[in-house]
């Protein structure tokens, strides 16, 4: 019995039971709590509360977005309001409207997008101990040369 | 059965993620994660092998694979397939347990609601 009309967006949400999916929020729901856990999640609808993600969370339009966010990787085109904190890098879209303050070690930001607030770079500890992987390379070819 | 009055996407809560709070909206919902609180729904929730609620609930179909504990609405029908655990309060229009299911709990039937538009007038007689 399709009880979703549409019997594919059950399988597809089904497909991906295995472990790892990418949980999605669309634009017809609001969240007012905690969302947290391990996996990643794109946002298209409204959240106030908070956000504790260990992958990545993507902010679309629609979204609306209220409160303390934290995620691996963030990467914003929505609205948001508050603190965002991300461990690897945050990326804000042309669509993006920030408001708050951001901690970040990578800070990427696209023409159109508007962010009023304060950002914080901080090198993660693993950031600051190795250096990039293109110098890495560089170094391992000129000893490779002498 | 199923009209596809608000035939809306549908959010995915996958498993390693929860959501502490009230989540409410005009979407089907599919759980593998977990949720704590409460769900109100326009559309449908659909609860995976993996998933578990404990919430206070009221959507329109509410079809069970995994575990739900709480106080649950099912406008339209209540489905605990197999695989699925019950464990609360239910009200529903329509319930439908699936041998293999676990179901402690109470039940209470209401009349479907009705429909949004004209399929002419609605009776109003014991079913």
């Amino acid at each position: 019995m399709g009880l979703f009309g549409r019997k594919k967006t059950a399988e597809q949400a089904a497909g991906a039971q295995d472990g790892r999916g990418t949980a999605f929020i669309g634009a017809g729901l609001a969240i007012k709590g905690k969302v947290s856990g391990k996996g990643s999640l794109i946002m298209m609808g409204r959240l106030e509360g908070e956000f504790d993600l260990g992958g990545e969370l993507i902010i679309s339009p629609p979204a609306v977005v209220n409160g303390e966010v934290k995620a691996l990787a963030l990467s914003v085109s929505g609205t948001v309001q508050g603190a965002l904190t991300a461990r690897e890098r945050v990326h804000l879209e042309k669509s993006a409207r920030v408001q708050g303050k951001i901690i970040t070690p990578r800070f990427a930001v696209d023409d159109g997008a508007m962010f009023n607030g304060e950002i914080e770079m901080k090198p993660t500890p693993e950031n600051a101990a190795k250096p990039p992987v293109a110098e890495v390379k560089k170094a391992l070819s000129v000893k490779e040369r002498s | 059965m199923s009209k596809n009055v608000n035939a809306g996407s549908t959010s995915l809560v996958s498993r390693e993620v929860l959501i502490e709070g009230e989540i409410s909206g005009e979407e089907n919902l599919h759980v593998d994660g977990r949720i704590k609180g409460v769900i109100r729904l326009s559309g449908d929730l659909f609860v995976g092998a993996g998933g578990s609620v404990e919430a206070e609930i009221d959507a329109r179909n509410v079809v069970v694979q995994g575990t739900v504990s709480g106080k649950v609405t099912a406008r339209q029908q209540l489905e605990i397939q197999p695989t699925g655990r019950f464990n609360g309060e239910c009200t529903a229009a329509s319930i439908e347990i699936r041998e293999g299911a676990v179901f402690e709990g109470t039940s209470r039937m209401i009349n479907p609601p009705a429909p949004k538009s004209g399929n002419g007038p609605v009776a109003k007689k014991p079913a």
